[in-house]
């Protein structure tokens, strides 16, 4: 009951044209690199997949965290303007629930940016590296890797909207916190754990250095721990008001 | 009401709304990683670049590629919900206010705040070349009037930006679309500036400005003169079209 709510609020905002437009736009960068300067690609050596992936993905995973910041920060504006959020306190849901089923549309949302994205890496491998031999299974884990390092970013980021009444603070802590984790080293394999900065991993590179695992256990506990922090948030502020 | 007095009444809108925070915070962020790795700056990897200039220019890359136009953003996202929240636009346009004036004194705030974020700058700049000049033992200051120069030029830089973005702000109602478009936009400009058309693309002009004057203190990095030519008639077209189209529509859809 409650998902459909959720859904009919992001009807009129505009929120799943806004993620398809994200996922065409990051899709655009590989096709533009391809069709624009395919040769200086074509000469690499290595596999066809890796090497589109590190010519792109810094500017994919941003077009991604800049939709899931844009997207959470539009979740919480609704309920927050026209104090929606207090008319829904008083409505037998609990707002963790509400935040949870917020999570999870993101995360579906995002599963579809993912896919137009990967859909167009393996596309273009296929299309300009001929002779590149790609299996089905290799799309899927790329696709599910890709997809599941943005989700403590997600979380964080609903949790910070579901903080701030007002839409430019969590944008704008949103914001800085990206701007933060580009500007530190990006070698320190630490810190490319941390949210913000995890997006822009590739599957390629880690699966190389064999951190596929930890990749996704620190990324999924990361998640969690946000999550409980959102329960705990949500303690606080009932106690308080 | 005139100019100056509508402006006062928008500054006043947005005395709290936290928004200095915002621009006080990523400024300072943006000097620890320099003064962390300052000895980086002596290893120039082959670039004639002296380590004073290298500090500056390496400090201010990310901020000038990355956070400016996002503020520019948000501070766009203040300026419209401030005034959606509780219709407070359907009042202003309800008293006998010139609409054109109002986008003016609207899109002059955001000038303001822009300002705000740039001499902020400077002066954490300064702040932190002193820390990194005492830890290395080597002076990174550059004179003033040179790193005031500098600044004040990627300042006017991003006005034509700052006209593009509030226009965005003013015709798109929906806050996802207009927020999306214009961080979305900032993403492409590190490929834009390698490109003919750079001129066409406001968003690139603040990084253009400053990978200029990179190339001026490293040969062969990049241009070493502004192409004033395509540029400035461009960037005034741009500027000029951004504005006229935000006064016309601003309150357009409140009107009806």
């Amino acid at each position: 009951m409650t998902l459909s709510i959720e859904l009919m609020k992001l009807r009129r905002t505009g929120y799943i044209p806004a993620f398809l437009a994200g996922g065409i736009l990051a899709s655009a960068f590989p096709l533009a690199n391809m069709i624009f300067r395919a040769e200086i690609f074509t000469g690499l050596p290595g596999n066809p997949y890796g090497i589109l992936m590190r010519a792109n993905w810094q500017m994919m995973g941003m077009i991604n965290v800049l939709i899931s910041v844009c997207g959470a920060c539009i979740m919480y504006h609704t309920e927050y303007s026209d104090n929606g959020a207090q008319k829904m306190d008083v409505l037998p849901v609990r707002a963790e629930y509400l935040f949870l089923w917020k999570f999870l549309i993101t995360v579906f949302a995002l599963a579809i940016v993912t896919v137009i994205e990967q859909i167009t890496i393996f596309g273009c491998a296929l299309y300009w590296y001929p002779g590149y031999e790609t299996a089905v299974s290799d799309f899927i884990k790329g696709a599910v890797f890709q997809w599941a390092i943005v989700f403590p970013t997600v979380m964080l980021m609903l949790l910070i909207s579901s903080a701030c009444n007002n839409m430019w603070i969590s944008l704008g802590i949103g914001v800085i916190l990206l701007f933060i984790m580009s500007i530190l080293p990006e070698d320190n394999f630490i810190l490319n754990l941390f949210p913000f900065c995890s997006p822009f991993q590739t599957f390629e590179e880690v699966s190389q250095n064999g951190r596929i695992p930890l990749f996704l256990s620190i990324c999924s506990s990361e998640t969690v721990l946000f999550g409980a922090g959102e329960e705990l948030y949500q303690k606080i502020r009932r106690a308080v008001q | 009401m005139n100019y100056i007095s509508l402006l006062c009444v928008e500054l006043k809108k947005i005395h709290r709304s936290k928004i200095m925070l915002i621009l006080l915070i990523p400024v300072i962020i943006m000097w620890i990683p320099s003064i962390i790795n300052a000895d980086y700056n002596f290893d120039t990897k082959g670039i004639p670049i002296s380590p004073e200039n290298n500090f500056f220019i390496q400090g201010f890359m990310g901020m000038v590629w990355f956070m400016i136009p996002a503020t520019i953003v948000i501070c766009t996202v203040l300026l419209t919900q401030t005034e959606r929240a509780n219709n407070g636009i359907v009042k202003m346009l309800s008293l006998p206010v010139n609409t054109v004036k109002l986008c003016l004194a609207k899109f002059t705030v955001l000038f303001l705040l822009s300002l705000i974020q740039m001499v902020l700058a400077v002066a954490a700049y300064y702040f932190c070349a002193l820390i990194a000049s005492g830890i290395q033992d080597y002076p990174f200051f550059l004179e003033l009037p040179e790193v005031a120069g500098t600044v004040a030029g990627i300042y006017v830089g991003t006005v034509p930006m700052a006209a593009v973005f509030w226009m965005i702000a003013v015709i798109i109602r929906k806050p996802i679309f207009s927020v999306g478009i214009g961080l979305a936009s900032i993403v492409p400009s590190v490929l834009i500036i390698n490109t003919k058309i750079w001129f066409l693309y406001p968003m690139s002009y603040p990084f253009y400005l400053l990978m200029v004057e990179y190339g001026k203190d490293a040969k062969g990095i990049y241009e070493t003169e502004i192409s004033w030519i395509p540029w400035l008639p461009a960037a005034i077209l741009i500027m000029a079209a951004a504005l006229c189209i935000s006064c016309l529509k601003f309150g357009s859809s409140e009107r009806r």
